[in-house]
C-alpha cells in the first residue's frame, strides 16, 4: 500500500474514532450538530463534484435534496400512519415501507433519475446562463412540491419522520461520498471531467464528449444530495418545501467556494466551517438581543476570505500529503 | 484537526453555559422564534411580549416564593433546521417549559423534540388546531384553532353581513391559509351560501389585478381573503382601487396597522376579520399590556401577536402557580387543567378532546381607516 | 375574457416591466463593464424604497426633491459597495464575485433588519399621485403613468450617456475590452465607479415606483426584484441595455399573463412558469433574446 494510501485510511479511522467519541460524550445538541455537519459535508463535496470537477455552476442542489428527501420519508412513513397524513396517496405507496437504507438509496436513485431530464434540457448552457437555470429548476421544483398535495402535504409538508439519522449513518455515508468522489477524482475519469472544465475546446478536440460528460457530473452529484436529503429529513423529523431554498443553494456553494472549487479537502473544511460558525454566534446574539449579527458577520468573513484568497483555501487540490503521487502537478 | 478543536470549544461552551446555570435558581423557559427572516415581523413582537411578562412577574416578586423567570430567546431564523437545533439547545440548558413560533412549520421540527422529553411546549401563535393531535400532550396552543376563527367570520358573513354568494382567495404558499379557507367554505356551505369563485395567489405576489378582474365578473357578494399580513394590506388596497365595494373578510392573518395604512383610511373600508381578542378591546388586561409594552419598548404592540407572546408565558406561570412547583410534568398537569386563564388575548379554557383552547373570537370591522370590535363569538362545544 | 380586460392586463405587464427594466438595465452594464453578476442590486432597490420613506414622510420633503434625491442615494450605495466589495476582487474569477454580492446582500438585508425592523411598512405617496386619470378610456392612476413615463425616459438618458458622452464611450471600451482601454488611457477605475453608480442610481429610482406603487416595503422586499432582474437580463441577454430592457417587459408581460390567463386554479403555479419560460428562451436561444453569441476560439 502506497504511503498515500495509509495515511488516508488513518484519516478515515481516525474520523471513525472521533464518531465513537462523539456518539459517547456529547449530548443530544451536539450530536444533532455533528449529523448536521456531516450532512452538510455530503452536500459540498457533491456540489464540488458538480461544480468543481466538471465547472457547472449548478444552483438546483437543494432540488434533488428536496426530492431524495421526500421519496425516503414516503418509503419510511409508518403505513398505520400514513392514511392519516397522506389520505390521497395511491394504494402501492400506501403500502410500501422500507427500512432506511433502501429507502435513501431510493431517494438518491430518485433525485439522479430527475437530473437526466433536467440536464439534458440545460446543459447546453453556459456560466450564468446555467446557474439561472438551474436556480428556475430549484423554483419550479419548490412550487411544485407546494401544489402536489396528495404526496407531500404541501406547504405543510411531511413531519413525525422517524427519527432514523444518528452519527453512524452519517459517518459511513460521508465515507462513502468522499471515498466515491476521491476514487473518481484520480481516476481517468475524473480526469476527463476536470479537462470538460478546464477547456472544454481542448477536451472535446481529444474525443470527450462533453454532453455526456457533464450530465455524469451531475446525475453523480444529484444522487449524492439525494441521500444527504434523505438524511435530512430524518433527523429535522420534519420536511417543507420551504427548507429547500435558494438560500441553502447558496450556501452549499459558498462552502465549496471557500474552501476551493474543485478540492474535495476543500468543501469538507468549508462545510465545517460554515455550519459550525452560525453556532458559535449564538450566544453572542442572545445574551445582547442583538440578532442577525451572525450572520452579517459570517457575510463579512466570507468577503474577507475572497478578497485575501479568492481560489478558496485549498484552490483545486488536495492537500499533497494525500494525493497519490502521479497525480500531483 | 481543526474540526476536533471546533468542535471541543463547542462543547466547553455549552458545558459551561449549563454549569452556570444550574448554581443559581431562575425558572427557566425557552422561547424559539424566527427573528431574522421571513416570519421576524410576526415573531419578534412575540418575544417581546413574552420578555415582558417574564419582567413584570419578576418585578412583583418572581413565582414560588421569589423565583426569577428567566427567559431563554433563541433565533431560528424561519429555518426549520436551526428549529430542529434551537430546540435540541435549549432542551440541554435545563428549561422547565417551552414557548415558541406563529406558524406550525416551525412547530412540527420542535415541538416533537419537548415531547420526547416530556417537557410542555405552548407555542404562542400557531392556529393549527390538530398540532395537539399531532405531537401529543405536551403540545399547548396560546391561540384558537383556525376551524374556530373560520366559522366565526363565516357566520358573520352570512349572519350578520347577509351576504349568501362568496368569493374565497387563498394564498396556496401557506398551510395555514390554505386550512383557514378550507373552514370557511365548509362553514359557508353549511349555512346554505355558496362560493362563486375560487382564485389562488402566493405569498409574495404584490399585483393581483388579474384576480381583482375576475372577482369583478363572479358576482360576489363578499370575498375572503385568505392572506398573511404582507398581502392584507396590499389585497385590500387594490381591492378597493379598482372600485369594488363588497366586504373583504379574512381571519387573523389581517390582524396588523397594514390594512388601514397602506390603503389609506379613504380605502380601509367595510373590512371585517376574525382575531384574537384583543385590538380595540377595554378589559383591564387588555389596557394593562398596551401601557407595559409601551412603557418597555417605546412604541405601541405591533399586532396582536405581542400579546399572544405574553399570554403564552402567563398560561405557564399560571400553570407553577396552582402546580406549586417547577418541575415540567407538574407544569404539564396544571396547564392541561387551566380553567378561564385571563389572558390579555381572551380566557383560555382547555377542556376540548382535541387539545384546542376554548376561546372567543373578535369580530373585527374597519370603516375609514378606524378598527372596531363588532363581536366576540364563541365555539358551541365547551 | 374581453378585449378590455386583456388589455388592462397587457398595461399591468407593461407598468411591472417598466420597473424590471429598469432595475435590469443597471444589472446589466454592470455585468457588462466587469463581468459581474450583483447580487446586491436587488437591495439597493430595497435602500432607495426607505430613503423614499425616510425623505417624503420623515423630512416631509415634496416628491420632485425627493425623487433626484433617491437616485443620488441609489448612486451613492453603488459606489461604496463598489469601492469596499468589489474593487479588491477585480480579476479574480467570476464565481467569486457573484458569491461576494451575496454577501453584500445578506448584509445588508440583516443590517435593515437590525436598524428599522423587520416589519413591513407602508408608503403613501402625496394624493395626486394616487389620482386615477382617464388614458385612452382607461382609468389609470397617476403613480403609474409616471412609472411608465420615468422608466424609459430615465433608460433614454441612459442611453445617451452611454453613446454620446466621453464617459459613455470609456464605458462601451472598458466593457468590451479592459486590458486595451486601459492602454488607451481611460481611468479604469473610475469609469467601473461610474458604472455602478449610475446603475445603482436607476435602482434607487426603481425602490422609489415600487414603493410608491404598492404601498408597503420592508427590508426583505429587494431579493424579490433583484432575482427578476437577473432572469430579465439574461432573458434579454446579459451584457445588453436594450437586452435588459427587453427582457425587463417581457418578464413583466409573462408574469401577468400567465396569471391573468389561465384559470384561477394555476395562478399558484406563477414563478414556476415563469421560470420555465426563462429555461425555454435560453434553450432556443442561449445567449437571451438580443445577446451575441459567444463563440470559443482556439
Amino acid at each position: 500500500m502506497t504511503a498515500e494510501r495509509k495515511r488516508l485510511l488513518f484519516l478515515a479511522l481516525a474520523g471513525l474514532g472521533l464518531t465513537v467519541l462523539m456518539q459517547a460524550v456529547f449530548d443530544d445538541y451536539l450530536r444533532t450538530m455533528a449529523c448536521f455537519v456531516g450532512i452538510f459535508i455530503i452536500l459540498a463535496v457533491s456540489l464540488n463534484f458538480t461544480n468543481g470537477f466538471a465547472g457547472l455552476f449548478s444552483l438546483g442542489h437543494p432540488a434533488f435534496m428536496a426530492i431524495g428527501g421526500y421519496v425516503a420519508a414516503l418509503l419510511t412513513f409508518n403505513p398505520e400512519m400514513k392514511p392519516l397524513f397522506l389520505p390521497d396517496l395511491p394504494e402501492w405507496l400506501m403500502a410500501l415501507h422500507l427500512p432506511f437504507l433502501p429507502a435513501l438509496l431510493a431517494g438518491g436513485a430518485a433525485a439522479a433519475l430527475t437530473a437526466l431530464p433536467v440536464g439534458a434540457a440545460v446543459l447546453r448552457l453556459r456560466g450564468h446562463y446555467l446557474a439561472v437555470a438551474t436556480m428556475g429548476f430549484l423554483i419550479i421544483v419548490q412550487v411544485l412540491i407546494t401544489n402536489m398535495e396528495p404526496y407531500t402535504r404541501g406547504p405543510l409538508g411531511l413531519n413525525g419522520l422517524d427519527t432514523l439519522t444518528d452519527l453512524w449513518w452519517v459517518y459511513g455515508s460521508v465515507l462513502v461520498t468522499v471515498y466515491a468522489c476521491w476514487k473518481i477524482k484520480f481516476s481517468s475519469y475524473g480526469r476527463m471531467l476536470q479537462s470538460v472544465r478546464e477547456n472544454e475546446l481542448a477536451a472535446a478536440c481529444l474525443g470527450v464528449n462533453l454532453f455526456h460528460a457533464r450530465l455524469a457530473a451531475l446525475v453523480i452529484g444529484a444522487f449524492f444530495a439525494g441521500v444527504a436529503g434523505g438524511l435530512w429529513g430524518h433527523l429535522v423529523t420534519a420536511l417543507t418545501p420551504v427548507s429547500f431554498s435558494l438560500v441553502l443553494a447558496f450556501s452549499i456553494v459558498v462552502m465549496v467556494v471557500v474552501g476551493g472549487t474543485g478540492s474535495i479537502t476543500g468543501s469538507i473544511i468549508g462545510a465545517v466551517i460554515f455550519s459550525c460558525i452560525t453556532e458559535f454566534f449564538r450566544p453572542l446574539e442572545e445574551n445582547y438581543s442583538v440578532y442577525g449579527v451572525g450572520e452579517i458577520l459570517m457575510a463579512l468573513i466570507l468577503i474577507l476570505i475572497l478578497v485575501y484568497r479568492p481560489q478558496g483555501i485549498f484552490g483545486s487540490r488536495e492537500p499533497d500529503w494525500l494525493t497519490p503521487k502521479t497525480n500531483r502537478c | 484537526m481543526k474540526r476536533l478543536l471546533v468542535l471541543l470549544t463547542l462543547a466547553a461552551m455549552v458545558l459551561g453555559v449549563s454549569a452556570a446555570a444550574s448554581a443559581a435558581e431562575p425558572i427557566k423557559i425557552g422561547a424559539l422564534y424566527g427573528l431574522t427572516g421571513g416570519m421576524s415581523s410576526i415573531d419578534t413582537p412575540s418575544l417581546n411580549g413574552a420578555k415582558l411578562k417574564a419582567k413584570l412577574i419578576n418585578k412583583s416578586g418572581g413565582l414560588l416564593g421569589g423565583r426569577q423567570v428567566e427567559i431563554l430567546g433563541v433565533d431560528t431564523k424561519t429555518d426549520q433546521k436551526a428549529s430542529a437545533m434551537g430546540a435540541k439547545k435549549v432542551l440541554s440548558e435545563g428549561i422547565v417549559a417551552g414557548i415558541g413560533y406563529s406558524d406550525p412549520a416551525f412547530v412540527l421540527p420542535a415541538a416533537p423534540l419537548f415531547q420526547k422529553q416530556g417537557i410542555p411546549f405552548v407555542t404562542s401563535g400557531a392556529t393549527l388546531p390538530t398540532l395537539p393531535k399531532m405531537i401529543g400532550d405536551c403540545m399547548f396552543m396560546t391561540p384558537f384553532g383556525d376551524d374556530d376563527q373560520s366559522y366565526a367570520i363565516a357566520d358573520y358573513t352570512v349572519k350578520k353581513l347577509g351576504a349568501k354568494k362568496v368569493a374565497v382567495w387563498t394564498d396556496n404558499s401557506m398551510d395555514f391559509t390554505k386550512t383557514l379557507s378550507r373552514f370557511y367554505k365548509e362553514r359557508i356551505k353549511k349555512l346554505g351560501g355558496t362560493i362563486v369563485l375560487e382564485d389562488f395567489f402566493m405569498m409574495g405576489d404584490k399585483d393581483f389585478s388579474a384576480q381583482i378582474a375576475r372577482l369583478k365578473s363572479s358576482g360576489a357578494e363578499a370575498v375572503f381573503v385568505s392572506s398573511i399580513p404582507n398581502e392584507a394590506g396590499l389585497t385590500v388596497k387594490q381591492i378597493r382601487e379598482a372600485g369594488l365595494k363588497l366586504p373583504i373578510v379574512s381571519g387573523d392573518g389581517f390582524d396588523t396597522e397594514l390594512i388601514t395604512t397602506v390603503p389609506g383610511p379613504a380605502l380601509a373600508n367595510d373590512v371585517f376579520f376574525a382575531t384574537h381578542t384583543y385590538r380595540e378591546d377595554t378589559r383591564p388586561e387588555v389596557l394593562d399590556f398596551i401601557k407595559e409594552y409601551k412603557a418597555e419598548y417605546g412604541h405601541d404592540p405591533e399586532n396582536a401577536f405581542a400579546a399572544l407572546g405574553f399570554d403564552a408565558v402567563g398560561l405557564i406561570a399560571d400553570a407553577i402557580t396552582r402546580a406549586g412547583s417547577a418541575e415540567p410534568a407538574a407544569i404539564k398537569k396544571a396547564l392541561r387543567t387551566t380553567k378561564d386563564f385571563k389572558a390579555v388575548t381572551g380566557t383560555i379554557t382547555y377542556s376540548r378532546a382535541s387539545g384546542v383552547p376554548v376561546k372567543g373570537v373578535s369580530v373585527i370591522s374597519v370603516k375609514g381607516g378606524k378598527y372596531k370590535v363588532e363581536e366576540v363569538w364563541y365555539p358551541e362545544a365547551k | 375574457m374581453d378585449g378590455a380586460y386583456l388589455a388592462q392586463q397587457i398595461l399591468n405587464g407593461l407598468i411591472l416591466g417598466s420597473m424590471y427594466a429598469l432595475v435590469a438595465v443597471g444589472f446589466s452594464m454592470i455585468y457588462g463593464i466587469i463581468n459581474l453578476i450583483n447580487f446586491a442590486h436587488g437591495d439597493i432597490v430595497m435602500i432607495g424604497a426607505f430613503s423614499t420613506l425616510a425623505l417624503l414622510v420623515v423630512l416631509g420633503l415634496p416628491l420632485w426633491v425627493v425623487a433626484p434625491g433617491v437616485v443620488g442615494v441609489g448612486a451613492l450605495c453603488g459606489l461604496v459597495i463598489e469601492r469596499a466589495a468589489f474593487r479588491p476582487m477585480r480579476g479574480a474569477p467570476q464565481v467569486t464575485g457573484f458569491i461576494a454580492s451575496l454577501g453584500v446582500s445578506i448584509m445588508i438585508q440583516n443590517l435593515g433588519i437590525l436598524t428599522v425592523t423587520a416589519q413591513p411598512r407602508n408608503f403613501t405617496f402625496p394624493d395626486y399621485m394616487l389620482a386615477a386619470v382617464s388614458v385612452f378610456g382607461f382609468e389609470i392612476q397617476m403613480v403609474n403613468v409616471c412609472i411608465m413615463l420615468a422608466a424609459p425616459l430615465l433608460v433614454v438618458g441612459l442611453l445617451f450617456v452611454v453613446h454620446r458622452t466621453r464617459l459613455g464611450t470609456a464605458m462601451r471600451a472598458t466593457a468590451e475590452n479592459l486590458d486595451v482601454a486601459r492602454l488607451m488611457g481611460v481611468n479604469i477605475n473610475r469609469t467601473i465607479a461610474a458604472t455602478f453608480a449610475l446603475g445603482s442610481a436607476l435602482a434607487g429610482a426603481a425602490g422609489l415606483m415600487w414603493g410608491g406603487k404598492f404601498g408597503q416595503i420592508d427590508p426583505l422586499m429587494g431579493f424579490l426584484p433583484g432575482l427578476k432582474a437577473f432572469v430579465a437580463a439574461v432573458i434579454g441577454g446579459v451584457g445588453s441595455i436594450p437586452g435588459a430592457i427587453l427582457g425587463g417587459y417581457v418578464l413583466g408581460l409573462a408574469e401577468v399573463l400567465f396569471v391573468g390567463l389561465l384559470p384561477p386554479v394555476y395562478s399558484s403555479y406563477r414563478d414556476a412558469f415563469v421560470f420555465g419560460l426563462l429555461i425555454l428562451i435560453l434553450l432556443v436561444l442561449p445567449n437571451g433574446i438580443l445577446g451575441k453569441s459567444t463563440e470559443e476560439r482556439a
